[in-house]
């Protein structure tokens, strides 16, 4: 590393300087562009004079009724994709890793389909299903009895997340199951044989042996989980219909998007939107030090 | 450290090279290749976007020097891009687009309406059917036809004549239908309330005139010379809990979306349907024939002087934006293109494909051999008086609360007097 004298500092600047610009404009301004549109009544649309209005639109968000109610919807769809896709992902690797089942390929491919397809179309699939009328109508109409029965849980902001939790476990729970299944195929199977000898059932197996050892890969999951879901935007707005059934599934994404360019009655619609973002950004990071603090305690990360 | 440079330096003239190279051939194969770059509207699976393609196609065939660079999307889709396009500051020479709060809103917050009436040849276009959209008469976009009718009843006169009935000329006619419709499986009136737009664009934009008796009512409203918690506003409201309690309006409208709404129409399964004017291309040919293109009939609370009326806006259509306008090259391919899209053809298939309800060029001669849901809708055209639709006054955050109030109203979640309310809250805020 003759670098430390400086001889060859033009080299390595010709070396790191492209990636360090190109990092710097594609993720580093935008960031900093974003905080200060949220500090601005700046409209890029119209473009022209802006001027500095503080914490304004932080305060306005935090007034915004919208705000939390979107907030509460996120944190379902965090609470689904970490306490449900990845438990559940975790049991198909665990049955598919000790072959539990015949075909094993099979149900493998068939649970990682979904990642396969497109989003949106995920998301209409879905909201064919629970259209009127739909597949899922039809089976409640058979299921009562009743003819004009229909599943409307689609149109009350109580239940609607329920159906949505559904269709998101049903389409990240095989990306999980792939990481849990790579990383099962890691564990030296000799722990496993030791854990037989002495006695241990499946059941041991799996609560003392399998789940410590793969601490670390749930808590990278969860990370990956918590800021998929707080970002997550195309299954839910593919899977509503403009209006009641959207603005009832709203999460923080969807809020800033209606918000930041189909409001135009809000002349600072975009600094609004901008502060919306940062405050998705902001409770990604401490949602995700939560986890690592969490992780810690529970000594998660210990490779074996 | 010479080394190291060499190589660096090597590399930059290898990179510059091929760039270089790039331009060159691209020079080559366009010289004077004039691109306008445009945002379409439709898809692959429309006619709209059908067409779309075929046209473009036949142009640059005859027009070599010009290309249409395009981008085509439909629905919300499209919205979605114009505002991020605009925001971008990506703005495309050509557009389709209207003038009101739904389809104006963002060319004109972006500074980008172009005001076209020296460029339209007054001997092509009839320039008496092309409305004004600014304060000052000014033309932003070429309607792709006469008015665009909203609140269209479509009935299905077969299977309404199958069950016994008529034309209904009251309201209490259709709720008359409801317990046959009922039993034989039917719905009386199909109508897309997934879609909180349908509500408003689609229905409520009737009931308002015909309750208020005034058809400007909605402009008048935006303007502050009415208020949404007037008693008519309420009482309109209130019609969509009643439409639904009587069974006129299924309960299940709700969770009906645009494309399953007129699937039910064309299978049969409604006695009407309510859309705007467009969708009659888009139903079953077979049912299309024996569909009769109606306004609502006589509401309970409706006043005469709106009797019988329809909402219609100005139809959108495709405009240069003052970007497109800045270069003269790009604005006179532009406008070349336009001539060529709004061909007598291409406006006379536009015509039997349902998309339009009456031509906007000079001289047209209507053919006799249309179908025949395109003679009803121009006769629909000539006899019903217009009035305002909501959402070409209304935008935004106030417009979005009052299409999911009304399906929360439908819904049983919220009364017309919260639903009011809290339009003009937004409203005036």
């Amino acid at each position: 590393m003759r670098g430390r004298n400086g001889r060859n500092l033009p080299a390595y600047i010709g070396m790191v300087g492209p990636a360090t610009a190109i990092f710097l404009f594609i993720v580093a301004y935008p960031i900093v562009y974003s905080f200060w549109l949220s500090v601005t009544d700046f409209n890029p649309n119209r473009g022209g004079a802006w001027n500095f209005v503080g914490l304004e639109q932080y305060i306005k968000m935090l007034q915004d009724p919208n705000f939390w109610h979107s907030l509460k919807n996120n944190l379902i769809v965090v609470a689904v994709s970490v306490f449900g896709q990845i438990p559940i992902g975790f049991a198909l690797a665990y049955i598919l890793y000790r072959n539990m089942v015949r075909a094993s390929g099979f149900f493998q491919s068939m649970v990682f389909l979904p990642n396969f397809l497109s989003t949106i179309v995920i998301g209409i699939l879905w909201k064919r299903m629970f259209q009127a009328d739909g597949p899922v109508a039809r089976l409640i109409q058979i299921v009562t009895q009743n003819p004009g029965a229909q599943f409307d849980l689609m149109l009350r902001a109580d239940t609607i997340m329920y159906p949505i939790g559904f269709a998101l476990i049903w389409m990240y729970t095989g990306l999980y199951m792939v990481i849990f299944l790579a990383n099962l195929q890691k564990i030296d199977t000799g722990m496993i044989e030791a854990a037989q000898i002495d006695g241990a059932n499946e059941f041991q197996i799996f609560t003392r042996v399998i789940v410590p050892v793969l601490s670390g890969t749930i808590l990278v999951s969860s990370i990956l989980a918590i800021a998929g879901s707080l970002r997550g935007f195309d299954l839910i707005f593919a899977i509503t219909t403009q209006g009641l059934q959207r603005n009832n599934a709203m999460v923080l994404p969807i809020f800033m998007y209606q918000t930041a360019f189909q409001d135009y009655n809000n002349p600072s619609r975009f600094a609004y939107g901008a502060a919306i973002s940062n405050a998705i950004i902001i409770i990604s990071v401490l949602l995700i030090l939560l986890s690592n603090f969490i992780g810690k305690k529970l000594n998660a990360g210990e490779e074996y | 450290m010479k080394k190291t440079l060499f190589v660096l330096a090597a590399l930059l003239a290898m990179a510059g090279m091929v760039f270089a190279s790039g331009q060159a051939q691209s020079g080559q194969a366009g010289t004077k290749q004039v691109v306008v770059k445009t945002m379409a509207y439709g898809d692959n699976s429309n006619s709209e976007g059908v067409n779309w393609v075929r046209i473009v196609k036949a142009f640059e065939k005859e027009n070599p020097n010009i290309k249409i660079d395009y981008e085509l999307l439909y629905d919300e889709a499209y919205h979605q891009k114009v505002a991020a396009r605009l925001a971008a500051g990506d703005v495309p020479a050509l557009a389709y687009m209207g003038a009101d709060a739904r389809w104006g809103a963002p060319w004109k917050e972006a500074k980008q309406q172009f005001d076209h009436r020296p460029y339209i040849d007054a001997n092509y276009f009839d320039l008496n059917l092309i409305p004004p959209m600014g304060p000052n008469g000014e033309i932003f976009e070429i309607p792709l036809g006469t008015s665009n009718i909203t609140t269209v009843l479509y009935m299905n006169e077969e299977l309404v004549k199958s069950l016994g009935f008529s034309e209904p000329k009251t309201y209490e006619d259709l709720v008359a239908m409801v317990p046959k419709a009922r039993a034989a499986g039917l719905d009386v009136v199909s109508l897309d309330g997934a879609d909180g737009w349908a509500w408003g664009s689609c229905l409520m934009s009737a009931i308002i005139a015909r309750v208020s008796g005034d058809a400007n009512w909605v402009s008048k409203a935006v303007a502050g010379m009415y208020k949404f918690t007037d008693q008519a506003f309420v009482d309109s409201l209130s019609l969509l809990q009643k439409m639904v309690k009587d069974g006129v309006i299924s309960d299940k409208s709700v969770l009906v979306d645009y494309g399953a709404n007129i699937s039910n129409f064309s299978n049969k399964k409604a006695l009407f349907m309510v859309q705007g004017q467009w969708a009659a291309g888009s139903i079953d040919p077979a049912v299309a024939e024996k569909t009769k293109m109606l306004a609502w009939p006589k509401l309970p609370g409706e006043k005469p002087a709106t009797a019988g009326s329809v909402a219609a806006a100005i139809q959108v259509g495709y405009g240069i934006t003052q970007a497109g306008a800045k270069d003269p090259a790009v604005r006179d391919a532009a406008l070349k293109f336009m001539k060529y899209f709004y061909s007598y053809e291409e406006t006379t298939q536009r015509l039997r494909d349902g998309a339009i309800v009456a031509p906007i060029l000079k001289n047209y001669k209507v053919p006799d051999d249309l179908p025949t849901i395109v003679k009803q809708k121009v006769g629909l055209a000539q006899k019903a008086k217009n009035t305002d639709v909501i959402d070409a006054f209304l935008g935004g955050a106030p417009n979005d609360a009052l299409n999911a109030g009304m399906q929360k109203i439908v819904a049983g979640t919220a009364t017309p007097a919260d639903v009011a309310a809290e339009v003009e809250k937004l409203l005036r805020k």
